[in-house]
Parts: C-alpha cells; structure tokens; sequence
C-alpha cells in the first residue's frame, strides 16, 4: 500500500510541475517505487520536464475510461528505473474527469507503487478538486509573495473541505515547500520571510528551495535539476525528497546567503 | 428543635365578683375545659387554686395576638404572590438586557480562518485563530479575535476586540475603522453615542533596545 500526494499550489506558474518532477525523482533514487501522475489534463507539462515527451502513448483520460490497462500506459523512466510516469491528455480537457473513475485509477496506483505523486493543475477548479479528493498528503508549493500565498491558502481550505479523508473524519496532511527564495531579496526586505509564510498558512515546513537559474534549463532539457549534485536547487530537492522518505535530514537555512561575511552581519543586524 | 403549632380557643375574662366567676365554671366546665382562660386584673390566691383543681389553664394579664379571618390570610399571599412575580419580571429583563449586550448565542472557533471562507455567524463569535487575507467574517453580534486578522470584518454586535491588524478590513456597524488606530495586543471597539470609540486592553509590549 502506497502513500497518495498531490502536489498544489493554487497559483499557476509557482513551480508545482517542476517540483512533482523532482520530488518524484528524488523519492526513486531513495530505493522507493514511485509514480508521478499528471493530473493536469489539457495542459501536461510534466512529460517534457521528465525528458519523457516522445515516449507518451496512452494517457491517463484513456486509462480511466478503460480503453487501455493501467499497465500499457505507465512509462518507466530510463534515468531511474524506480520511477514511472503517466502522462495527461493533451486533446481533453478537466471536465472529463469523474470522482469515481479518479478513485479507482488512485485505488490502482496505491496498490502498486510506494509514492503516487499526482500533479494538479493550477486553481481551485474541478481538476483541482479531483487530484486531491483522493489524497492522503498534500505538498504545497509556493512562492515568497503574496499572492501565491493567498491562493495556496485558499487551495489548503478546499483540500480541508473537499477531500475524502477529511470527510471520513481523518486528516490530509499538508507539507508547505517554499520556492524560488532568494536569500539577497529576503535580508532587503522585499520578500516575505519564511517564518510569516508559515504563520499565515499553519502547516509544515518540508523543505525550502533557492531561486536557480539552471532549474529552467533542466526543463528544457527534460533533466531535472536534482540530477545536478552542484545545483542549490536540486540539493534542495534531494533533502526534501529525503524527508518525504521519513529520513532525518537537517534544514539548511537557505534565507542567508553565504556569500560573504559582511552580509551575513547586515543580515543580523536588520 | 422540635415545634408543633396549634390553635387554641381563648376565653378572656376579668373578675369582678370571685362567687359568681366559680359558679360560671362549674356550670360551664364542659364547654371551657379546652379553652386557655386569660384573665386581665388581679386574681385571689382562692381562685388560682379553683382553677388548678378543675383543671384550668389560664395566663394573666397578657394580650395575646389577634387572629384573622382565613379571607383576609387569602387576601394577604396573594398580594405577596404579585408582587414577587412582578419582581422576578423585572430580574429577567434586567437578565436579558445584560445577555443581549454581552453574550447571544456564543460561537467558539479555533479553525484557521483560509483566504476564500466566508462565515456568517448570527450571534458573538470567539475566534481562536487568525484570519486569513481574502476570508470575511460577519457577526450580527460581538466578536472577539486574538489572532491576527487579515481578511475582512464586518460586526454588528455592541463590541469588537482584536489585535493590531494592519492588513485587516474591519467595518464596524457599517462605519470602516481606520485599523491604524488599533495599535495594541488587544483593542476594543465600541459604539458610543454614535462614535467609535477605540481602547486599549492589553498595551503593546514595548521591546527596549538594549
């Protein structure tokens, strides 16, 4: 029996995709059997950043209607034989998704892989609500600004309101990954402090990743960025894909920057 | 203690010639023996000892309270009865008046308020927790927040207390509070004589640079 996680974020473009893929990758290499599905109907995007575009056949709209086995469908990653992948319709859109249909689909996954990692899509609509009313566990992605934080908050509301388990009187468990901080605009003042992040959303703290420019190369290329041991981001990844496996690993203060002694000291004194 | 309570006919008397008052209770024995005999005046040592040897019980020269009728009794408890009904009105209105400014229909919450939730409580409301960007909460009575409020509020009740919420949206009775002027860990608002009056509960810690 597997653990079902679905990665939301509430608004679009935060890096929920790139940190499906990561994390996802991230959990294979810690010898676990894992799954990345891409919930994302109409818009899959998680294919390209896996480096698994021309290997998609069937979809998972296709699966759910029965027209293929779950089997035929799922790709098996060649970066890491640990880590399958089943693509989203790109012809279909959300509104072909059924509660049922979906509860099945994550029944099979849940049976047959460790991690189920589903990729939702962006906002609170109907495709939303589908990813996570199966759920056991939701990461939440977010950005240091405000807005993202706004709609992850409404987003967590809804996981707290729509989800199966909640509704069977249990809890979802949330896990708040920050990303994209960047260390120098946080000691300037110009972007929000993970401390009031995690005031205002009242949820755990998996892991904090650093703004990198090689992450959006990596997507380009279809490598995740984990693959690149110097990359701050991918190690970042790697730490939270170690704590997702139940290891304790350190957080790294990533908000000071170590570039230097004096910043560190103008970092205190603000 | 021990009590019994019992009526008892009295017959009062005085004495003027002692021959024809023995005479009297020798004939009338049968109908005065249960009777307390009162006398008013002077009595001879010869009649006291007629009266023991009857026997009689007698007191002398004592006014003994007068009895009522059993109308007028009636007449009395149920004056009494209004009146404490009357009274007991009067507490519960003064009960209700007080509940109606300080509590109707309590909701305790300890959730945290998300951005998108919108709650209508008809009644006080005490929120343990804070309140979200893009939540609103709207209370037809007083609210009470100790968190922090960065959505928006709207009370119609007698009373408002919160914290410094500088993100907050606060309307008060339909008035917007200019929520710089909540400077403190706990404020209260109020509406008095038509103004909102603002005052400090719990002052702000002040930290002192050392």
């Amino acid at each position: 029996m597997g653990i079902v996680i679905a990665v939301i974020s509430g608004k679009g473009g935060v890096g929920k995709t790139t940190a499906t893929a990561n994390l996802g990758l991230g959990i294979a290499m810690n010898e676990k059997s894992c799954i990345v599905v891409d919930f994302d109907i109409g818009q899959r995007n998680l294919d390209m950043i896996l480096g698994l575009e021309n290997r998609v056949v069937y979809d998972l709209v296709q699966v759910m209607d029965g027209d293929v086995k779950l089997k035929q469908a799922v790709i098996r990653s060649k970066v890491n034989e640990n880590l399958y992948f089943l693509a989203a319709s790109q012809s279909k859109d959300k509104t072909v998704l059924e509660s049922s249909k979906v509860e099945k689909l994550v029944a099979e996954l849940r049976e047959s892989y460790d991690y189920v990692i589903l990729d939702s899509p962006a906002g609170i609509e109907s495709g939303f609500e589908h990813t996570i009313e199966f759920a056991d566990a939701a990461i939440v992605v977010v950005n240091p600004e405000v807005s993202s934080i706004r709609d992850a908050d409404r987003a967590i509301g809804i996981l707290d309101s729509k989800s199966q388990k909640v509704k069977n009187g249990e809890d979802v468990a949330k896990y708040l990954v920050i990303n994209r901080i960047s260390a120098e605009m946080i000691q300037s003042g110009e972007m929000l402090k993970s401390d009031d992040i995690l005031e205002i959303l009242n949820i755990k703290l998996v892991g904090k990743v650093p703004e990198d420019r090689g992450v959006i190369d990596a997507s380009n290329r279809g490598k995740p960025v984990i693959l690149d041991k110097k990359s701050q981001a991918g190690q970042a990844y790697s730490r939270i894909a170690g704590r997702l496996c139940g290891q304790k690993v350190e957080m790294k203060d990533i908000e000071i920057s170590d570039t230097g002694l004096f910043k560190k000291l103008t970092g205190m004194f603000r | 203690m021990k009590s019994k309570q019992y009526s008892v006919k009295v017959f009062e008397t005085t004495i003027e010639d002692e021959q024809k008052f023995m005479e009297f209770f020798d004939i009338n024995y049968a109908l005065f023996k249960d009777h307390l005999i009162l006398i008013q005046g002077e009595i001879s040592d010869d009649i006291k000892e007629y009266l023991n040897k009857k026997p009689l019980t007698f007191l002398q020269n004592r006014t003994l309270p007068v009895g009522r009728s059993r109308k007028a009794i009636e007449e009395e408890l149920r004056v009494e009865r209004v009146e404490s009904s009357v009274n007991q009105q009067i507490a519960e209105a003064k009960i209700e008046h007080l509940s109606s400014k300080l509590q109707n229909n309590l909701t305790v919450l300890d959730d945290i308020i998300r951005s998108g939730r919108d709650i209508y409580i008809d009644g006080d409301l005490l929120l343990l927790n804070r309140v979200n960007s893009g939540a609103t909460i709207h209370t037809t009575g007083n609210l009470i927040i100790t968190q922090v409020v960065e959505g928006a509020l709207r009370c119609d009740g007698n009373f408002m207390m919160m914290t410094a919420s500088p993100k907050a949206n606060i309307i008060f009775h339909g008035v917007e509070v200019d929520n710089t002027l909540l400077e403190d860990k706990l404020n209260r608002v109020e509406l008095k004589n038509g103004e909102i009056l603002i005052t400090p509960v719990i002052k702000k810690e002040i930290n002192w640079a050392l």
